[in-house]
């Protein structure tokens, strides 16, 4: 069996102690209080052992006394002279043998009796004493007489000294506790409840009667003095061990159980303490104890040390915290201190009036690989202290990453947070770029949501501020978009519906479903090959492209949905959508222009299906992010026999040197342009045709997008564009010979 | 067989030594519940007996009897000293004053009247009276009323008054009610100043039969006395009268004073007293 010690606190060894030493101190007053019980009980004992002895003597001397008095009367000869001459017998027994001192005043009652037992002159015999004689004397009667105890004794009277002329009989009354107490004085006994076991009348010994007396005992005043005078002692003395065991308890509480406590509690809160240290109260004062007072002294010692260890602690901390929630190359907050900032407002809180601010710099990946990662950290930089020059004190700039950035304006209306964004989007555009080296200029695009009502939560107000980004990446977008309702349909695509049909997309490329826009040839106006549109069907509901591309193209997915569309012509194909010899025309994002997978795919692809047209379209923003991967990948197409147009041109950010060195086939005019072309200021329309004459000058086929009217057709017929798609031959999927037909 | 003879010898002469002084209890039935009590040393049978009354409620072991008894019984006498009973069967403690005293001067004649017919009947050649204090009187009284009682001498030691410190005609007027009181029959206890008692309890009987032996009744009585009376008194006795002794010397009888000598001759008087008295002894 193993003891398994389990220790206590000191208060409670302190309190077990006091309460032990109180146990002992009663128990010891008890003990003696006992044994003074005890010889208090063996002196009471002797006390009535004394007593008895005590009235036995008095008994004793009592019956001699009785006896003698009685002869003394029996032998005065003026008692025989009654008994002889009794005519003056009352006389003498009422007066004479009391004046006479012949009987001690204790006695009662006198009495002569003839030789018969008749007592002299009965009539005049008022003392008690029987009238006859109630035995034969000398003899003891015992009497009961109203409470109170009398002998009577008879005793023969003699003529003679030798008791041979009996004269009569004498007869005393006295009183037996008058009697006993005359004997002597009682020292033990207390003869004033006497009791006697006897029936009145009866006869009694009296120097035996002893057994047949009940009588108590005297207190002995000494021993009752002493007894009151040990106990008082007693009780004061353990009242005032108790008094100093209650002093010795507060001074052990005071001086020491209550520093261990501190001492314990101070330990402890070391041990586990987190940011809180001991708060040292009890080390303000010296303690009375020298071995606690070094202690206090060294734990002052080692607090202190402690305290400036911990300072030195929390100061690395902070150090380390601002340093992991800063931004090593700009200075400003991170993604990190933006998430934790964002936390600490909470997701699920109403804000008041807020506007989040999110920028993102245009085209930082064609600058970085353009100019190299130098020039690309001091754009990042010169961007980042922009905006942090024209937002308002205290407001923080976060970069979430790359060449994104953000802030939250508390307290601002839509009104303010417009003035921040359009002051930030100055800022950037009054920036030198030349200084590092770039021969144009870099700008960003910022998207803003506002919460004005407090309607909103951080979550939605973080998504709408997402959407308005995208909306301001858009071509011909504004570079500050405000979030509206009218971004529902970007907002029902970054659903996690949208979001999950992508990659389910991805995945499975069955889920894509394409459709086919023709692409006529000019100006006999026939249908050359078809341009393949995605939408994904997904549990019988269909996803439109304006919102796949923006899901795809913020979860940088391009590649692997290009790939998968690629998978899902090369289905169509094969599957007999795509009429044997129908050429098609395959949409691919600038990053998979420079991948090697989907360039290895579509090279596959073309080699594959070598008697149809392929046309690879890319946007002109793949040519200047990574220009020679780029180059390189659509000369391996071309080599293949794919064509390649420049899709969208004219939307964004084009530029003649480009066009210049670009290795396409086709140049797609974007809509946006055709309309300029056909409603734009003459202007407008001079530029545009001169663009698309030094085009086909340059050898290219010009494809013009969004025909809609047969005005428009006329017109880049006569401008000399090759191609042309739009709703005027039909919308995706619909057959167009016989519109053509009929037109024409 | 000699040795026999001496022891013999020796303890007749013991005997006969101490046969003197040899004390012998004697009661006396006086009545039929009454009997009382005397010492009798018997002397020489040639000697004159003695018979001493001792005083007024006294006994005959009271001191000057007792002394008087041991000296003339060492000188060869017959000596009787009976105690009166005064009432008292087997008398032999004084009487007080204050006891009840039925007993009367008739009682006592006739109780010296039965020791001296006693001592008669010892076959005493002579028989002398003394008598101590009031025994005096009462011896005087017993000689009165027995005027042919076969006593020889009369000697009266310090012989009372009777009736003290009182004038003769307060005692005539009490003596006249008290003797009314006996006439009528009354038997109440009376209490007055009798010889040395300043409170004599009695009967009217007992007290009239005492007081009625007036001073003048005993010199009378003395002076009718045929016998040899001889009174010896001491200078010195302060329970007489002033003048007692003178009137006791008018009478015939021989008054002797012992000087410096009180009512009980004690002291170195007692040898006095015995040395008078045993010449008054041998003189008869």
């Amino acid at each position: 069996m193993k003891f398994a010690f389990k220790p206590h606190s000191i208060g409670r060894l302190a309190l077990l102690f006091v309460i032990a030493a109180s146990i002992l101190v009663v128990s010891l007053g008890g003990y003696f209080w006992l044994e003074i019980q005890q010889a208090s009980r063996a002196l009471r004992e002797n006390l009535e052992a004394s007593a008895r002895q005590e009235v036995s003597h008095a008994l004793a001397a009592a019956d001699q006394r009785m006896r003698s008095s009685a002869m003394s009367l029996a032998q005065w000869d003026e008692t025989r002279q009654q008994l002889v001459f009794p005519e003056y017998y009352p006389v003498w027994r009422d007066s004479r043998v009391r004046d006479a001192g012949m009987i001690s005043s204790d006695i009662e009652s006198v009495a002569l009796y003839d030789r018969t037992g008749r007592i002299l002159s009965a009539k005049s015999a008022p003392n008690g004493l029987p009238n006859l004689l109630p035995g034969k004397p000398p003899l003891f009667f015992y009497i009961a007489n109203a409470g109170r105890h009398q002998i009577d004794y008879f005793s023969p009277v003699y003529a003679d000294p030798a008791q041979a002329i009996l004269l009569g009989y004498l007869g005393i009354r006295f009183d037996f506790l008058s009697e006993l107490k005359l004997q002597r004085s009682f020292q033990f006994a207390d003869l004033g409840r006497l009791k006697v076991g006897l029936a009145s009348n009866s006869p009694i010994d009296i120097r035996n009667s002893l057994p047949h007396l009940q009588f108590d005992t005297l207190s002995n005043d000494h021993l009752a003095t002493f007894l009151q005078l040990f106990q008082a002692a007693q009780i004061r003395l353990t009242l005032a061990v108790l008094a100093s065991l209650l002093i010795a308890t507060w001074l052990l509480k005071r001086l020491l159980v209550r520093p261990l406590r501190f001492f314990s509690r101070e330990i402890n809160a070391m041990r586990t303490v987190d940011d809180n240290l001991p708060d040292g109260r009890l080390f303000t004062t010296p303690l009375y104890i020298t071995e606690l007072e070094n202690v206090r002294r060294a734990f002052i010692d080692y607090r202190q040390r402690l305290f400036s260890l911990h300072e030195s602690l929390e100061q690395n901390s902070r150090d380390f915290f601002d340093q992991a929630r800063h931004d090593a190359l700009t200075g400003i907050y991170n993604r990190r201190a933006y998430d934790e900032d964002w936390r600490g407002l909470g997701n699920d809180r109403r804000l008041g009036q807020a506007a989040l601010l999110l920028f993102d710099c245009d085209h930082f990946k064609a600058i970085n690989d353009t100019y190299g990662h130098q020039v690309g950290d001091a754009v990042i930089r010169a961007i980042a202290s922009c905006l942090q020059t024209a937002l308002r004190t205290g407001d923080k700039l976060y970069r979430l990453g790359g060449d994104e950035f953000a802030t939250v304006l508390l307290d601002a209306d839509p009104l303010h947070a417009e003035t921040v964004a359009e002051r930030c989007l100055e800022h950037i555009m009054a920036h030198d770029f030349r200084q590092y080296g770039m021969s144009e200029p870099a700008t960003i695009s910022i998207g803003v949501a506002a919460s004005q009502r407090g309607d909103l939560g951080l979550g939605t107000l973080q998504k709408q501020a997402d959407l308005a980004m995208y909306a301001a990446k858009r071509p011909a977008s504004p570079k500050v978009v405000f979030y509206s309702e009218g971004m529902g349909e970007l907002n029902a695509l970054v659903a996690n519906r949208s979001i999950n049909a992508v990659f389910e997309a991805i995945r499975d490329s069955r889920l894509i479903e394409l459709t086919y826009q023709a692409v006529m040839r000019l100006p006999m106006v026939q249908k050359e090959y078809v341009e393949a549109l995605t939408r994904i069907r997904l549990n019988d509901e269909l996803i439109r492209p304006d919102a796949i591309f923006p899901i795809v193209q913020a979860r940088k997915l391009d590649a692997e949905f290009d790939l998968s569309v690629i998978r899902a012509v090369e289905r169509d194909m094969t599957e007999g959508r795509l009429s044997p010899n129908q050429g098609v025309s395959i949409n691919l994002s600038a990053p998979s222009i420079v991948n090697a997978k989907v360039v290895d795919a579509m090279l596959t692809l073309v080699r594959k299906q070598s008697a149809r047209k392929i046309v690879v379209e890319i946007t002109e923003t793949a040519l200047i992010t990574q220009m020679e991967t780029a180059s390189a990948n659509i000369d391996q197409l071309r080599q293949a026999g794919a064509l390649v147009a420049l899709d969208d041109f004219g939307s964004g950010y084009s530029s003649l040197r480009y066009l210049a060195t670009m290795p396409v086939d086709l140049v797609k005019f974007d809509i946006s342009m055709v309309r300029l072309l056909e409603h734009g200021e003459a202007r407008q329309k001079m530029i545009l045709e001169e663009i698309a004459g030094m085009v086909i000058d340059a050898g290219y086929e010009l494809v013009a997008e969004g025909i809609e009217t047969r005005a428009q057709l006329d017109m880049i017929i006569s401008m000399g564009f090759s191609h042309a798609q739009g709703f005027y031959f039909g919308k995706p999927g619909e057959e167009v010979e016989e519109k053509i037909r009929q037109d024409f | 067989m000699l040795r026999w003879i001496f022891l013999f010898m020796a303890g007749a002469a013991t005997s006969m030594m101490v046969a003197p002084s040899f004390a012998e209890p004697v009661e006396l039935l006086i009545s039929n519940n009454l009997t009382a009590r005397a010492e009798f040393r018997k002397g020489d049978s040639d000697k004159p007996a003695v018979l001493l009354l001792h005083g007024f409620l006294q006994t005959h072991e009271f001191p000057t009897i007792h002394r008087l008894t041991d000296g003339l019984a060492g000188a060869g006498y017959s000596v009787l000293a009976p105690t009166l009973t005064l009432g008292v069967t087997h008398r032999k403690q004084s009487l007080a004053c204050e006891a009840i005293h039925t007993h009367t001067m008739d009682d006592a004649i006739k109780e010296i009247a039965a020791w001296v017919n006693w001592l008669h009947a010892r076959k005493a050649p002579a028989i002398v009276l003394i008598g101590h204090s009031f025994g005096s009187v009462e011896t005087l009284a017993y000689l009165s009323r027995h005027r042919n009682a076969p006593i020889s001498k009369l000697i009266g030691v310090s012989v009372v008054e009777g009736r003290l410190k009182i004038d003769e005609k307060a005692l005539d007027k009490l003596i006249r009610s008290t003797r009314a009181k006996v006439k009528s029959g009354k038997k109440s206890l009376i209490t007055e100043q009798f010889s040395f008692c300043q409170k004599f309890l009695a009967t009217p009987g007992s007290m009239l039969s005492y007081i009625e032996w007036s001073p003048a009744r005993i010199l009378a009585e003395t002076g009718r006395l045929a016998l040899p009376t001889t009174f010896i008194m001491g200078s010195r006795d302060d329970r007489l009268g002033s003048s007692w002794i003178e009137r006791l010397n008018k009478t015939r009888a021989k008054v002797h004073v012992i000087e410096g000598a009180n009512h009980f001759m004690d002291g170195d008087f007692e040898f006095d007293l015995l040395d008078r008295i045993l010449l008054e002894v041998k003189a008869f």
